[in-house]
């Protein structure tokens, strides 16, 4: 399957929800330390992948989300504290369409709204999680909690008001935006939590991973205690998300380098595959929506893959 | 400069997993009172499984004549708390909860005595501590109890105890019986003496009198081995006491470490000559019943995340519990249905259970009930019961929990689920079913390596 070099360390990529062979890849220079980002529109042609169009940005850029409602609109988030919106249809030099400077430190994850498809939320190293619409020049939200780093912010699948933060504060936190303060709290980890998703399937079943390398399934209405954890990653959980076709299954990346997907209801063997054709920290992971098993990661080495799951990667 | 010191911090901090500040020692989860509804199977091993990390017991003596005649109650107690929270490490004042079940003892004065108990054992003042009474199943009713509150996150350790002091407190009934009762058969039949429900079974269900002889026999020959092999040892925790001399009122310093109601020599030829204690023609006597006896036992429960995270290694795992009611004039067969009960519970089938401790109550109920489930006498009260050690009636269902999970570590892999039943006077049974600790839980007996420098143990 194809793949495809970056310019700069890779940090997030997504999937068109309009387009099947559309993919979004956020990108920092020099590991996201110092340096420039670009925000690459990749497609699946053919002969392998192509870059339609890329966005050169003053900061890196550390994830990056499709517009539910134009499929030409997409959202980065940087290392500025700005979330920028570009347009695809429009020409490089016209963009960013938007640039919404609020966030005091780096952005760290952006999410778009897929019930109400109209608003995003941002969550940053400021400890604050805000909520924009891309008509209105300030954030429509603040939502401050967090005690430290807010590192992924998600919306519910079902719900158009509900979102999932998980923070370095160690705790996972689910908002109503209609409520200034979080609906519940899960002291999820003993350690910073790096990334969170909802079941796509089952509304209450959501997902956490870890610096502890653990990934943990809980049930927002029992939380007091995970569901399931999931052990098998030597380093720091990155990034971890469930599937959009099958319920019980999830994938994650981590700082080891590897990508694994897993069953969360086969606890005695969850893990069901573990790929490892990075070589450097995987950051950026997603399942498409519209074909089933179709499976996108990026690293820090500068590397897009796309490929079928079951499937080697760099075949 | 500034920033690129912190982004290298943030994300330094992702690879050095030491544990956070945020030790979210302030915030706690907020439990919904929904429950948990999850819509899917909960069958294998979760964090949230309640289990048994020791389970300990006094010697059990005979009443009136054994080791704690003179023992009081909650001298008996005192050194199993203790004994719990030693061999674990837990702090005394970690404990959400202590439920002790004691029968014969009054209700309001047994209550105080366990407190004292606790006082005695080094609880503080802050661990609370209640008794429950579900006759002879009391032992193991606390511990379900305790393994319900800790399921319903009212705490996170708790212990479920047993005492049962027949020295200080007789088998009698206080006051008038309501007249009524003689309009109604089953209540009639509460008061029966359980010898009496006894000979009902072995008359209902023709267990005959050579049958009763020979469980006895068995009873007292393995127990007697256990013994000589020191098997009881892992379980037993010695009390210190007195022994008064009937004769001068003499007192001297004791220490109990054995079960004294053990005959090693007993043969069906000495049984046969016993005269029926109960009923003429009968076939219950005094050598093929329990015996009357003094004991105490305790079992420290935790939820596995708690168990994982100290690294304290796990006994058992308690899958299901199952309290019935049968017919009262023939109380001795409640196993017989609590059993397949809670078997079912735990989503099992008998021949999965590798091993039963069942409580013997009376010879002529304990062979019913092994013959109505077909269950190998091998793996039944390998190591004797109670006939053999004695029935101290609110101690028996821990007694037999510590002595089924010592046996099961003992004999590993090839055990891995265990069950513990008892018929109950006025006509019930009650059964639970354990899982062995370590077939499941390779992770608590793992100790984390300190000072790894990566090289190959050759290297150094």
């Amino acid at each position: 399957m194809p793949v495809f070099k970056t310019a700069y360390n890779g940090y997030s990529v997504e999937f068109s929800p309009f387009v099947e062979t559309r993919l979004a890849v956020a990108t920092a220079q020099n590991f996201g330390i110092i340096g420039n980002g670009r925000q690459y529109v990749l497609e699946l042609a053919p002969t392998g992948i192509v870059d339609v169009v890329s966005f050169d940005s003053a900061d890196g850029l550390y994830d990056c989300t499709w517009s539910e409602e134009n499929e030409n609109l997409l959202v980065s988030a940087s290392g500025d504290g700005s979330l920028k919106v570009w347009d695809i249809a429009l020409h490089p030099a016209q963009n960013p369409i938007r640039s919404f400077e609020e966030h005091s430190h780096e952005v760290n994850s952006v999410d778009w709204n897929l019930v109400r498809k109209d608003c995003f939320v941002s969550g940053s190293w400021d400890d604050t999680i805000r909520l924009w619409t891309i008509d209105m020049p300030r954030s429509l939200r603040v939502f401050a909690e967090h005690s430290y780093c807010v590192y992924s912010t998600v919306w519910n699948p079902r719900h158009a008001d509900v979102f999932l933060s998980a923070s370095g504060d160690c705790t996972l936190r689910v908002w109503d935006v209609r409520d200034p303060h979080a609906s519940l709290i899960i002291p999820g980890h003993n350690h910073e939590i790096l990334s969170c998703d909802w079941n796509k399937y089952d509304d209450c079943i959501i997902v956490s991973g870890s610096v502890d390398k653990s990934i943990k399934v809980w049930d927002v209405r029992n939380p007091r205690r995970e569901i399931t954890m999931l052990q098998g990653h030597t380093y720091a959980v990155r990034r971890v998300k469930f599937s959009p076709h099958r319920a019980h299954l999830i994938s994650s990346c981590s700082y080891d380098m590897t990508v694994c997907m897993w069953d969360y209801m086969a606890p005695e063997d969850a893990l069901l595959a573990k790929y490892d054709h990075h070589t450097e920290f995987a950051v950026g992971i997603d399942m498409s929506t519209l074909v089933e098993g179709l499976l996108a990661s990026t690293a820090w080495d500068e590397n897009v893959f796309v490929w079928q799951d079951g499937m080697d990667p760099r075949a | 400069m500034e920033r690129l010191r912190l982004r290298q911090q943030v994300l330094l901090d992702h690879l050095r997993p030491v544990a956070s500040n945020f030790r979210a020692a302030d915030i706690v989860t907020s439990i919904c009172s929904a429950g948990d509804s999850a819509a899917y199977l909960r069958t294998t091993d979760f964090d949230d499984d309640v289990v048994v990390v020791a389970a300990f017991r006094t010697p059990i003596c005979k009443a009136k004549r054994g080791g704690f005649k003179d023992t009081y109650p909650d001298d008996l107690l005192a050194p199993v708390l203790k004994a719990v929270i030693e061999a674990t490490g837990v702090k005394p004042e970690e404990i959400g909860d202590i439920v002790v079940g004691s029968v014969l003892g009054p209700g309001a004065q047994r209550a105080n005595e366990c407190r004292m108990a606790a006082f005695f054992a080094g609880f503080p003042e802050t661990v609370p501590i209640r008794t429950v009474n579900r006759q002879c199943s009391s032992g193991l009713q606390a511990i379900a109890d305790v393994v319900a509150s800790i399921k319903a996150g009212y705490y996170d350790i708790g212990i479920g105890a047993g005492l049962e002091s027949m020295s200080s407190n007789p088998m009698a009934w206080d006051g008038s019986v309501n007249p009524k009762t003689q309009a109604n058969q089953r209540a009639q039949d509460c008061l029966l003496p359980m010898g009496i429900t006894s000979e009902n079974v072995a008359e209902r269900y023709g267990v005959s009198r050579k049958q009763q002889d020979a469980a006895s026999v068995r009873s007292h020959k393995r127990a007697a081995a256990a013994t000589a092999s020191g098997k009881f040892r892992d379980e037993i925790v010695p009390v210190q006491t007195k022994l008064v001399d009937p004769k001068t009122g003499e007192e001297k310093s004791v220490i109990i470490s054995v079960d004294d109601g053990i005959r090693q020599g007993a043969t069906l030829a000495d049984l046969a000559k016993l005269k029926p204690a109960f009923r003429k023609n009968g076939s219950t006597t005094a050598g093929n019943s329990s015996q009357v006896s003094d004991g105490a036992s305790a079992v420290l429960l935790m939820r596995r995340a708690v168990a994982l995270r100290r690294g304290i290694p796990v006994l058992g795992v308690f899958r299901s519990f199952a309290a019935v009611g049968v017919d009262p004039a023939v109380m001795g067969v409640g196993p017989a249905v609590a059993i397949p009960k809670a078997v079912k519970d735990a989503g099992l089938e008998i021949s999965d259970i590798d091993l039963f401790e069942i409580n013997e109550a009376f010879a002529s109920q304990f062979t019913y009930c092994c013959k109505e489930l077909g269950l190998d006498e091998e793996k039944v009260n390998v190591n004797g019961g109670a006939i053999a050690l004695g029935h101290p009636l609110g101690a028996t269902g821990a007694r037999c929990t510590a002595t089924l999970l010592h046996e099961m570590k003992r004999r590993g892999k090839d055990s891995r689920f265990g069950v513990v039943s008892m018929c109950i006077g006025s006509g019930m049974g009650a059964a639970a079913v354990f899982e062995r600790g370590s077939v499941v839980d390779q992770l608590s007996i793992a100790r984390p390596i300190k000072d790894n420098n990566y090289l190959s143990k050759d290297a150094k």
